[in-house]
């Protein structure tokens, strides 16, 4: 990467014997080039926390009502399709991360797979592709903290979802700036919470819609009177619940023994969840009409959960949804920063953006270029909106991810060296990508325009900024 | 070692002991006075680490302060080494203190590592005792670094319950004829056996009468977690420099 001298990273020190298996590629990475080597700190258990941690909260827990009204009880088939398609794209991207395993995760493939233009759209889409969404996290967050309000019976003259996601905004971002806590432990923490409460609850509701406990439920007319379409509109807007696993790959460069670690990762979250989203509105939709579930909105869960279990089951969906949207929000923050990291160090944006504070550790400059937009933009409430745009922006992404493992595999250059390989990655990565490019497809004009309105900007930055910048097969 | 600057005539010492020596570059924390002189005989790894933050990528810190870090360390290095030492350094940008520390350990089979605190002078050495297993470790680390160097070594044991008072001679004994063996001089060597009781209050006070502690690394426990290791414990009393002698770490 920077004219690191041969003689100096040959004698980096093998790898501890029984800590973990040496790992070629980490090795070449971490090597010490003079100004220090990197410790690589998060294992299989704390990649799997990124990727669910950060999808979990949306799929579930904002969703389900939303994604009823529109596609009735086929919304099971929706998220399935998301799944799909994410894991088309997961797949090849895992390839990719083991071959590059650094910060910056899709960014950093098209840009050193494809060259400057598509890595400069792709980064800057991606930071905002992050802001989108971490605001859709927080207008999530703050449905579920209103919603505490309601459960204590205090009745508030407003809907206070939108200006409790706003001040949760400006929490998290203050606290990423100034906290050095663990926050990965926490992080792991959460996720192992969330997925006993789920598993319980959804066993439960399985049964119960199984006939189980009783009468079977009936179920209403599968597909939504529209047919195919509403599925499909469905799944584009959905889909931001499937954003996570790209998230584990942003912090490839801190994931121990990346060979084996970072496909698994990817991988394995997006199975949970597609897992976990299927049966949810499964259960959701067996509960109550696809109608009154919609009416519902965000907090849809919530009503399930009571109507299976009383007052208890819709306090634990109360404090799961905020624990979910939390981690979410948390971690599209984090991601977002480290997004503006990426590009900054290509010198596509000015330097500035990636300086770290000394006193904290914190790349403040980076966090306030996430945490600002994103509060901003959490201040519209527009929970459709943002969603899609997020899902705009990361398909574009998945895309161009899917070119690049296609373009590279063809190309082969001496520094593609994946230690994991795609099963059929041009096959793969062919239907993963027009997937993503056909599933943009379905989404609301309104998406689109602010998405593409985005792309053009990203580009119209990197003609005025950074012509200059090369960065094809640049390490 | 690849990175040793200025050790062109040292002999090729297998019997040095290699020690651990971890500072946190960064934030201030320097090579205390003292340092120099107690590790003249090994083979030191300073550790130079920086901790980071999660929301920090640690490519992103490096790139910051890889530089500035490495010439401090390189510093320090400079002068560990015209005391005597072989030195190697290595710098690490980590999310976690401790496994930066444990890999080091393991990559560089290190026999003790040091909490850096400063002493005046390096006269006297406290080395508490636990028991018979992996003594050989710290017999070693005590010969290795100080049978050249004219240093009083105490050889301290705390009984334990049911263990006599000529058990701990015995065992003290033992490890005093092991220590000339390989090279002590006897009349540096005294023992002191001691009934049981709160052994960190114990070795802390003793401590106040030397220049320097070696101990043995605890088993992590509940313990350990909340009240911390007791050779940190021992070092914060104590407030001068404390060698952690490490369990033999088991081979690949």
């Amino acid at each position: 990467m920077d004219g690191s001298d041969p003689a100096d990273a040959s004698d980096a020190a093998p790898s501890p014997p029984d800590v973990e298996v040496p790992d070629a590629l980490a090795d070449v990475v971490d090597a010490d080039t003079g100004e220090g080597e990197l410790e690589r700190t998060i294992g299989l258990v704390g990649g799997l926390a990124i990727g669910i941690g950060t999808m979990i909260g949306a799929g579930i827990f904002v969703f389900p009502g939303l994604a009823a009204e529109n596609a009735g009880p086929a919304a099971a088939v929706s998220f399935a399709i998301g799944a799909v398609v994410a894991l088309l794209v997961a797949l090849p991207a895992a390839e990719l991360a083991t071959a590059m395993p650094r910060s910056g995760g899709g960014y950093f493939f098209i840009s050193r797979g494809l060259g400057t233009a598509p890595g400069a759209v792709v980064g800057l889409g991606l930071w905002l592709g992050l802001v989108f969404a971490s605001a859709f996290y927080l207008v999530g967050l703050g449905s579920y903290a209103g919603q505490v309000f309601l459960e204590a019976g205090i009745a508030l003259p407003v809907d206070p979802a939108v200006p409790l996601g706003v001040a949760f905004g400006v929490g998290l971002t203050a606290l990423s700036l100034f906290g050095t806590e663990n926050t990965a432990a926490l992080q792991n923490a959460i996720v192992i919470v969330l997925l006993v409460i789920l598993t319980l609850f959804l066993s439960y509701g399985s049964l119960d819609a199984l006939g189980v406990f009783g009468a079977e439920s009936v179920p209403e007319r599968f597909f939504p009177p529209g047919g195919a379409l509403p599925v499909l509109q469905t799944a584009a807007l959905v889909f931001t619940s499937y954003l996570g696993f790209a998230q584990v790959a942003t912090v490839a460069g801190d994931i121990k023994e990346p060979s084996r670690n970072l496909p698994l990762a990817m991988v394995g979250s997006v199975v949970v969840v597609g897992v976990f989203y299927v049966v949810t509105i499964f259960v959701a939709t067996s509960a109550f009409g696809s109608a009154r579930l919609g009416e519902f909105g965000e907090t849809a869960m919530v009503e399930v959960a009571r109507e299976f279990v009383g007052f208890p089951g819709a306090l634990a969906i109360v404090i799961a949804g905020l624990l979910a949207t939390f981690s979410s929000a948390n971690a599209s923050i984090l991601s977002a920063s480290r997004a503006v990291y990426a590009v900054s160090r290509d010198d596509l944006i000015p330097e500035a953006a990636s300086r770290i504070n000394l006193a904290y550790g914190t790349p403040h400059v980076a966090l306030g270029l996430a945490g600002g937009p994103i509060v901003a933009l959490a201040a519209t409430g527009q929970v459709e909106l943002l969603a899609e745009v997020a899902s705009f922006l990361h398909l574009v992404m998945y895309g161009l991810i899917c070119v690049a493992l296609v373009r590279l595999r063809r190309e082969r250059p001496d520094w593609y060296a994946p230690a994991f390989r795609c099963p059929a990655g041009v096959a793969v990565a062919g239907v993963g990508g027009v997937a993503s490019f056909a599933l943009i497809a379905f989404m609301q004009p309104a998406s689109i325009g602010v998405g593409v309105a985005i792309m053009v900007a990203a580009y119209g930055w990197y003609r005025y900024y950074a012509t200059d910048v090369e960065l094809r097969g640049d390490f | 070692m690849p990175d040793t600057p200025a050790d062109d005539d040292a002999q090729p010492a297998p019997d040095r002991p290699s020690v651990l020596v971890p500072l946190a570059v960064l934030e201030g924390e320097s090579l205390p006075a003292g340092t120099p002189e107690l590790l003249a005989n090994a083979r030191v790894v300073l550790l130079g680490y920086h901790v980071i933050p999660e929301q920090t990528a640690a490519e992103q810190a490096r790139e910051q302060f890889g530089e500035t870090a490495m010439s401090k360390l390189d510093e320090f290095a400079a002068r560990l080494a015209t005391a005597g030492a072989d030195v190697e350094t290595r710098l690490v940008f980590t999310h976690d203190r401790e496994t930066t520390v444990d890999r080091l350990i393991y990559e560089h089979d290190c026999l003790a590592v040091l909490v850096p605190n400063s002493t005046e002078q390096v006269e006297s050495v406290l080395v508490a005792l636990r028991g018979t297993v992996g003594v050989g470790r710290n017999t070693r680390l005590v010969a290795g670094l100080f049978a050249d160097a004219g240093v009083a070594v105490t050889l301290y044991h705390a009984l334990d319950e049911g263990e006599s008072r000529d058990d701990g001679e015995a065992f003290l004994n033992g490890v005093r004829s092991d220590l000339v063996e390989r090279g002590v001089d006897p009349d540096r060597i005294e023992t002191a056996v001691e009934e049981g009781g709160v052994p960190i209050d114990a070795i802390a006070s003793r401590a106040e009468s030397h220049d320097a502690v070696v101990m043995g690394e605890t088993d992590p426990s509940v313990t350990t977690f909340v009240f911390g290791m007791p050779s940190e414990q021992v070092a914060e009393r104590f407030l001068g420099p404390v060698l952690v002698v490490q369990r033999e770490r088991p081979e690949a």
